[in-house]
């Protein structure tokens, strides 16, 4: 089991003088549970994520925001040793970071013409196991490799060395997915979210994380701007991701609507930078029906 | 006039030239023309933004780049069935007639200095020929210099209803100590309803200066589309042009260039819209790193009788380094109000979200940059018919991203 533990965090945006965001978060994902973050516009919930992962955006302060992962987190084939189950994820890039298992969402995912979502799917696949590889290996056996960046890509191809996952392979595995989460098949040749609908790059994070298979996902506001078919699809895919993959799911959203379809085992409401109110899937529904102002007074006092 | 006669270029020299190819006497003329035109020629005009002139052709010596009787270059040529494809002298035998009509009648060799240097002194190149009703696929002009100057000179006749697609391919070869000069026009006459794509590729050394003057003469519901890829050179001035004289002709113009080290490119796209119900596209995709810079002049004119006309222009420019430099122009000059056109330019960084898009989904920071600037090009890339071409562009672009 992974563990998503954020001590007493504190960021800022990172230009002189630049805007205290954070204020002492702290917050813990298992992986095989749902979290829901809620909170007010500008609360820090997507400054949250976007620090998980390592957006260069933001400079932290203070604190700390670690990854324990068990001995058999990537499988009954890669045994992690002791000394390296926890790691700091603020000392590390943010590919290194994705390679351990953390996974963010976009609420405004990208959109990049000309790279494929085969190639770009397949050459992350390969990516992260590459880096497991050297996040894992002895010291000694890391100085004797030649720093080695990259496959030789094709714009129109994808990658000419097969990487660990072949193009085979992957098609097949891509083809799972998609049907997974109703995907039409079409979208694998596409162009990464160029000219996609709203709801189509929503349904693509989720897909991306099931390819990924991620121990902690961070979504952020995944939930804004599906229609009410697209909505369940994505759900699906996100209960999927938990049941099938034991991944643990931090989702940032604004409104109780996804959390029925996606019930969180915990629900963490945010205020001013700070998870400031916690507690089950009751607490989603009593803040729909009374509003950050209840949320306000029950933490402040009278208002 | 601020650039002289080179001291070893001299009317001996040029009727040397004619005389080693057996040349009949009108293009001696056509030569000796040329040659006595030099001293009143200007040099190709260039882009000025305050306080810079962007590409400095007077810098260059010509005295110690021209080297006129000592051309070499090796040039290997692939034809396709129906398709006459002969080096321009000998098409001087069989073909006189049209080479002696069509030579110099879509590029004028009195447009600038480096033009008519090319009149006197041109050596190599290629007669294409496509007669009436033949579609041919895949004709390749492979060509290799290995001299310290060349001058080449290629047309292309396409009749009625013909179509054909070009790939030419310009390197150097055997390495010459000091700088280099290559010299490049082709002319492409394409007759009524006939199609041409012309593909060009130059990856010359990076001790050549590279100067190429592409312009095509597009007759009734012809379609000229042109794609320019430039990877070599120390420094490159591109012009590639395309005049719509007949009605409902089209063109593309597509371009694509990758600087690095100290490289220099002088970029230039040209559309006339001279006649009714022409459409142009032009597409122009470049990246810079290290210390590279590019300028870009791009232009529609819309005669006053043209038309009904659709007119399109971009231009992107991407930067890898901070050191890079980049200056883009695009110009829309309209004198027809029944006409759709647009214009744009940009210059930018690699996005900065993009590259966190990639990175948060295990790629390495490189390979997510290379494979955005792979991408960048693949709107060029798209455009290509010939599947040779494109691979190798791709190839090159791959390679230069991985050096």
């Amino acid at each position: 089991m992974a563990v998503l533990e954020i001590k007493n965090l504190h960021a800022e945006v990172a230009t002189e003088d630049g805007e205290k965001i954070l204020r002492g978060v702290d917050l813990e994902v298992n992986s095989g549970e749902i979290h829901a973050l809620m909170g007010p516009n500008g609360s820090g919930k997507s400054t949250t994520a976007k620090v998980i992962a390592g957006h260069p955006a933001y400079e932290v302060t203070e604190g700390e925001v670690l990854l324990h992962l068990d001995e058999d987190d990537f499988g009954a084939d890669f045994e992690i040793p002791e000394d390296k189950r926890t790691w700091d994820l603020l000392d590390l890039e943010p590919n290194e970071r994705a390679a351990l298992g953390v996974f963010l969402g976009f609420q405004y995912p990208a959109e990049i013409e000309g790279v494929t979502m085969t190639n770009f799917l397949r050459t992350a696949l390969n990516a992260k196991l590459e880096e497991r590889e050297e996040l894992f290996e002895d010291e000694d056996e890391a100085e004797d490799e030649e720093e080695d960046v990259g496959y030789d890509t094709s714009p129109m191809e994808g990658p000419v060395d097969e990487g660990e996952v072949g193009v085979a392979e992957f098609q097949q595995l891509l083809k799972e997915k998609m049907e997974l989460l109703d995907m039409d098949e079409k979208f694998a040749q596409r162009y990464l979210n160029a000219g996609f609908s709203g709801g189509e790059k929503k349904q693509n994070e989720v897909l991306q994380a099931a390819i990924l298979e991620p121990s902690i996902a961070v979504l952020d506001e995944i939930d804004s701007g599906l229609d009410i078919d697209r909505l369940q699809d994505v759900s699906k895919g996100i209960n999927a991701l938990r049941d099938e993959q034991g991944t643990g799911i931090l989702q940032i959203t604004h409104y109780q609507r996804i959390l029925d379809y996606v019930e969180p085992d915990m629900v963490h409401i945010m205020l001013d930078g700070e998870v400031v109110m916690e507690g089950d899937a009751s607490l989603a529904q009593e803040l729909e029906a009374k509003g950050y102002d209840w949320v306000r007074e029950e933490v402040y006092g009278t208002a | 006039m601020s650039t002289q006669l080179p001291a070893n270029l001299s009317e001996e020299t040029v009727r040397q030239i004619s005389e080693d190819r057996d040349e009949p006497e009108w293009l001696l003329e056509t030569r000796l023309d040329a040659l006595s035109a030099l001293e009143e020629l200007e040099l190709p005009d260039v882009i000025q933004t305050p306080g810079r002139r962007w590409t400095n052709l007077e810098q260059l010596d010509f005295e110690a780049l021209v080297d006129p009787l000592n051309a070499a270059d090796r040039t290997e040529r692939v034809t396709a069935e129906g398709v006459e494809v002969l080096p321009l002298v000998e098409a001087l035998d069989e073909y006189e007639s049209i080479v002696r009509e069509r030579f110099g009648s879509v590029v004028d060799f009195k447009t600038n200095y480096l033009t008519a240097l090319s009149a006197a002194l041109f050596t190599t190149g290629t007669f294409i020929y496509v007669p009436e009703d033949v579609n041919a696929e895949d004709v390749k002009i492979r060509a290799e210099m290995n001299s310290r100057s060349l001058f080449s000179h290629t047309l292309v006749v396409t009749e009625k209803s013909s179509s054909v697609t070009i790939l030419e391919r310009v390197s150097t070869g055997d390495a010459v100590e000091g700088e280099r000069y290559f010299s490049n026009l082709v002319e492409i006459d394409a007759g009524e309803n006939s199609y041409v794509q012309y593909g060009s590729l130059q990856n010359v050394d990076e001790n050549t200066y590279a100067y190429t003057l592409k312009r095509a003469d597009a007759g009734t519901y012809a379609t000229v589309n042109w794609i320019e890829g430039n990877l070599g050179s120390r420094l490159t001035r591109s012009d590639v042009e395309t005049e719509l004289n007949g009605d409902a002709s089209e063109t593309k113009i597509v371009g694509a260039f990758f600087g690095h080290g100290d490289q220099h490119f002088d970029v230039n796209a040209r559309v006339w819209h001279n006649a009714e119900h022409t459409t142009a596209d032009l597409v122009t995709r470049g990246v810079l790193d290290d210390t590279a810079r590019s300028v870009y002049e791009g232009v529609q004119h819309v005669g006053r009788e043209a038309w009904d006309t659709n007119s399109y222009q971009r231009e992107n420019t991407l930067m890898l380094s901070d050191e890079s430099e980049a200056d883009a122009s695009p110009k829309l000059i309209i004198n027809n109000h029944d006409t759709e056109a647009s214009h744009a330019a940009t210059v930018g960084q690699v996005d900065k979200e993009d590259m966190f898009y990639m990175t948060s989904r295990s790629i390495p920071d490189q390979v997510a940059r290379n494979m955005l600037v792979e991408g960048f090009f693949v709107p060029v890339l798209e455009e290509i018919d010939v599947d040779e071409f494109r691979e190798d562009l791709a190839e090159l672009i791959s390679s230069r991203l991985r050096a």
